[in-house]
């Protein structure tokens, strides 16, 4: 899929019939998403225009894929396809043609045609045990390639919670000693856009504002895009006045359930999920978890497969197997603790009444019997 | 021994003097001794809700909250938790509480003796359920233990367990209880060497209220009870008691034991005396360290017994508007509720409930040995301002009660205060209006 | 491990198991301390002694009216706030929940709103008996450490309950980590103060009327 990287974004967009209109319209809907003032999104489609076609390096390391699915999946012809006439996408181990030595030969060019121009985009997660062997591509290992490629991008977007921040490869007991990328790489700028697997529209739009000014949105602490996971899902959950009213389904198909009542109780991870399902939702607008009567699992966040069951309502005690306690471990821990405190209360009881004993033998005997009726 | 100026330091005879670490440890002894798991879980269980205040009558006159009940106790809760609590290591440890000093035993003198009836309307109305005069009881003991009971109650303390009588009198009391018996006609069956019930007497009807003991005497020869009166046991009081001294307790109760026995009595008859009855019918036996071989019975609810069996029989008494004052060592703690009122209603008096009565009755304020003790003599009187104006706001022209010491509480302030009212003894009342079957009295 | 793993995790577990220790250590600490036969006689039967006994833990709920004048207000103010803790710890569906995962049972709950306005009826109370305890010239005598802390930890869930319903204050897993780590905090707690009377008052009315039934005294 290598093509000519002097190209221009728009000549790019009018070999393929791509009207003017049209981008017009993408850039906008992508500036819109990204809450940009009114008229940004015209800049943007202007000023991508007359840009040479940005280089793009896609690494994919332990993932399922499910990200590029996400990214490339269409119903009808989606908009979010312009992206890729928009970008150079100059290796992608599983969309090009090419394969093998072919293939790496195709990536090491652009590497060093574009050295310190290239947007690298990584999916899953990067293993170090065994020394890296877990995760190889034509006899190199994942941390090699990672390390070698993040030298000349220009920008790093971890695309999915694997390579954001481990995902499930890293997950207890982690045997392949998975790390995120930001774990690898240090000293370029990282824009993580977490989710299992992330928003479609999310990566393009991120996309589409750093190659149009060349700025990274800004970002919390993980380093997501603000604009995108500055809320949770429950702040802008549509069934919210449920919750505030404690109507809450109890079974994924009771009265509640199919009365669309929330589903807190079911384990809905929305109050401590950051993300942007409850508003830009999925397959185009068309719905998300917490619409089709599942709760939300929290994939976006750190650690989300470790932190408890997804059944398991956020208030409940979580320090079980998969996080979940079961009743018969409380008991079984108040048992043995009650146990100790018993055995430390006799002891306690026992010193008192040896001291009383002790006391009575070497005391002065006027005191007699210890008698009184309301004593004791 | 005159009282010292200041009322918050001890006051105690020769005798209790001792150095300072001798006190604490004495108090410390004894506490230790008698601490048990009641007392422990009455201690626990205190949340400082400050209720118990609301219950006594020292914090209801004075609004001064050291007469909160439980703080009466505060030093014996530190001790507890500090030497015999489950946690007392952390507490010894961490320096959580400090021992309890000399100082602070001799300022909480004033406190459990002066300003306590031991009444315990404190533990009636502790939500938790605390028996805050149990604890203040077992406080008397650690107080006396370290020198530290009042010096009037401790000197007739001593002499009663030595004697028989808390003072000496220029005549014997048996002498003087025979004197008696002549002076109001009354036969007084002494020294048998078998009955079925034992008398006794207060000593305070002996010295003050000879017709109370006349009326007993009477009453019995009415009954034609198989009854005795024996020297080496006349008294009825018992100031081990209020000095907190156990073992004189002990001892003093051991000498009406004793006699009962003696003579094969099958009830120990309790005169008008409120703690006497504390003392013999609840407590007498653990300190005799096995129930006791015959009943013990208060005169009140003798008679009330004797009447339900249809063997008293009374007359109408015309007292007028009339109020009772019930003692709190016979009610409140001892549960003879309704004997006082049987008789009452068998006499047809015209009965006006004071406005706390029974179980909530206001202590005359003389109990526990408070009446005794001169120094708290000012702080008995506020007090009993309220319980005058109680009994007055009946109407009532006359009021009954069932025990001497209430009785010379009350006529104490009648002199103080120039109050219009004596009570008069609900036992004098039954022996003034006895009916026979022929009518006669 | 993020502060909600730790709080509701190793934390929860920590203090659970000092709780049951605690309590238990406590009471078996003192209860094993001798116990003194009454050896006088008894004006009530067994039965019905224990029996008023019972009673009497419904009884002294309440004062007698002898004594409502001068304790109505304070007992009243203290039970006011001790219901509404009790609704809002039994009857939000959050904590249901909570303890559901704990012991296995649940029951139905109130809706979210009601408990969030018992929840800052509650507050108030909270403050309102502070401010007694503090004014009051006996309880300010009274009190101790104990009395203020065992206040402030309790004041403390209150606050961070609210606060993680409300969402205000912060990211809401940091709110309800710092909710759930003053429950812990309270657990811990909660043996070794006045909390402890959770488990005494029922036995210690109990004993008390059982004691003076026993000789037909009121309880």
């Amino acid at each position: 899929m290598t093509r000519d990287t002097a190209e221009l974004v728009g000549e790019a967009l009018l070999r393929h019939g791509v009207s003017r209109r049209a981008f017009i319209k993408f850039c906008t809907a992508a500036a819109s998403a990204l809450a940009l003032p009114p008229g940004a999104g015209l800049a943007m489609a202007e000023q991508l225009r007359q840009r040479p076609r940005p280089s793009v390096v896609y690494l994919s390391f332990q993932e399922c894929t499910g990200c590029l699915e996400s990214l490339t999946r269409s119903f009808s012809p989606s908009i979010e396809q312009l992206i890729f006439d928009v970008i150079s996408l100059d290796y992608d181990d599983t969309l090009m043609a090419a394969a093998g030595e072919a293939a790496e030969a195709a990536r090491t060019k652009a590497m060093k045609d574009n050295f310190g121009k290239y947007v690298l985009i990584v999916d899953g997660s990067v293993p170090t045990g065994a020394g890296g062997a877990y995760c190889t591509a034509g006899g190199r290992t994942a941390v090699d390639m990672l390390r070698e490629a993040a030298q000349g991008a220009a920008a790093i977007v971890c695309v999915g919670t694997c390579s954001s921040f481990g995902g499930i490869p890293l997950a207890d007991p982690n045997p392949t000693s998975a790390w995120p990328v930001s774990a690898i790489v240090s000293d370029r700028p990282i824009v993580n856009i977490s989710g299992c697997p992330p928003i479609p529209e999310l990566i393009t739009a991120t996309l589409l504002q750093y190659v149009s000014t060349g700025q990274v949105p800004e970002l919390d602490s993980h380093l997501r895009p603000k604009v995108f996971f500055g809320n949770t899902i429950h702040d802008r959950c549509y069934r919210r006045p449920f919750y505030d009213q404690g109507k809450f389904a109890r079974t994924f198909d009771d009265e509640g359930a199919r009365s669309g009542w929330c589903l807190y109780e079911l384990g809905c991870k929305g109050p401590t999920t950051y993300n942007a399902c409850a508003t830009v939702k999925w397959n185009g607008g068309t719905s998300f978890p917490i619409e089709s009567g599942h709760g939300c699992l929290g994939c976006s966040e750190p650690g989300f497969w470790d932190k408890g069951s997804f059944y398991a309502a956020l208030p409940e005690a979580s320090w079980g197997k998969a996080g979940r306690t079961a009743p018969h471990q409380v008991l079984e821990l108040g048992a043995a603790a009650a146990a100790a405190g018993a055995v430390l209360g006799l002891a306690a009881a026992g010193v008192s009444r040896l001291h009383q004993r002790h006391s009575e033998q070497s005391g002065d005997q006027g005191d007699g019997p210890q008698g009184g009726a309301t004593g004791g | 021994m005159s009282a010292p100026a200041d009322m918050l330091s001890a006051h105690v005879t020769p005798a209790q003097e001792r150095a300072p670490e001798e006190r604490v440890a004495g108090a410390m002894r004894t506490f230790v001794q008698e601490v048990g798991a009641l007392s422990a879980f009455r201690l626990e269980s205190c949340i400082h809700c400050g209720i118990c205040a609301e219950g006594c009558h020292f914090y209801i006159a004075t609004e001064d909250p050291k007469y909160t009940p439980i703080w009466k106790v505060e030093p014996f809760k530190q001790a507890y938790k500090r030497e015999a609590s489950p946690f007392a290591p952390f507490f010894k440890l961490f320096g959580l509480k400090r021992e309890v000093s000399a100082e602070q035993l001799g300022q909480w003198q004033h406190l459990l003796f002066d300003s306590c009836n031991m009444c315990g309307r404190c533990s009636l109305i502790c939500p938790i359920g605390i028996d805050v005069a149990a604890l203040i009881e077992q406080a008397r003991h650690a107080m006396f233990d370290a020198g530290l009971a009042p010096a009037e109650l401790y000197q007739k303390a001593a002499r009663q367990r030595e004697t028989g009588q808390p003072e000496p009198s220029a005549e014997p009391y048996r002498e003087q209880l025979l004197a008696i018996g002549r002076r109001f006609g009354v036969e007084i069956p002494l020294d048998r060497a078998e009955a079925d019930v034992m008398l006794c007497v207060p000593r305070t009807d002996i010295e003050q209220y000879p017709s109370a003991v006349a009326a007993l005497a009477r009453v019995m020869q009415h009954l034609e009870a198989s009854c005795t009166f024996r020297s080496d046991a006349l008294v009825a009081e018992n100031y081990g008691y209020y000095a907190g001294g156990k073992a004189w307790q002990r001892d003093i109760s051991l000498r009406l034991i004793e006699q009962a026995i003696a003579c094969g009595a099958k009830t120990l008859l309790v005169p008008e005396c409120g703690h006497a009855y504390t003392a013999l019918r609840w407590e007498a036996a653990d300190l005799y360290g096995r129930p006791l071989p015959f009943q013990v019975r208060h005169v009140s609810e003798f008679l009330a017994e004797e009447l339900q069996a249809g063997r008293l029989k009374l007359k109408r008494a015309d007292t007028g508007r009339t109020t009772f004052h019930d003692p709190c060592q016979l009610v409140r703690k001892g549960g003879v509720n309704e004997a006082p009122r049987q008789l009452m209603q068998a006499l047809g008096v015209d009965l006006h409930e004071l406005k706390n009565h029974g179980g909530f009755s206001f202590c005359c304020g003389g109990g526990g040995g408070v009446v005794d003790i001169e120094r708290a003599a000012p702080l008995r009187y506020r007090v009993m301002e309220n319980k005058l104006r109680e009994i007055d706001d009946t109407g009532a022209e006359n009021f009954l009660t069932s025990c001497s010491d209430c009785r010379h509480t009350f006529d104490d302030a009648r002199a103080h205060f120039g109050w219009d009212k004596s009570p008069r003894s609900l036992l004098e009342l039954v022996a003034d209006n006895l009916s026979s079957a022929d009518g006669r009295s | 491990m993020d502060l909600l793993g730790f709080a509701r995790g190793p934390a929860l577990k920590v203090a659970i198991a000092v709780f049951c220790l605690g309590v238990v250590w406590r009471i078996v600490g003192f209860a094993l301390l001798r116990i003194r036969r009454d050896l006088s006689a008894p004006r009530r039967a067994l039965l019905k002694t224990l029996g008023a006994g019972a009673w009497t833990v419904g009884t002294r709920s309440w004062p007698h009216p002898e004594f409502i004048g001068r304790t109505g207000a304070g007992e009243a103010l203290g039970y006011s706030y001790h219901l509404g803790l009790f609704a809002v710890v039994l009857l939000f569906t959050p904590h249901i929940l909570f303890l559901r995962s704990l012991f296995g049972v649940s029951w139905p709950g109130l809706p979210s709103s009601l408990i969030t306005i018992i929840a800052v009826l509650t507050l108030t109370l909270f403050l309102a008996v502070l401010f007694r305890r503090i004014t009051n010239p006996v309880m300010r005598m009274l009190s101790n450490f104990d009395d203020y802390f065992s206040w402030f930890i309790n004041a403390l869930v209150l606050v961070t309950g609210l606060a993680a319903t409300a969402h205000v204050g912060g990211p809401y897993e940091r709110l309800l980590a710092l909710h759930i780590l003053s429950v812990d905090a309270l657990l811990v707690w909660f043996p070794f103060s006045k909390l402890m009377h959770a488990f005494y008052i029922f036995p210690s009315r109990a004993i008390n009327g059982a004691l003076l039934a026993r000789r037909g005294a009121v309880s």
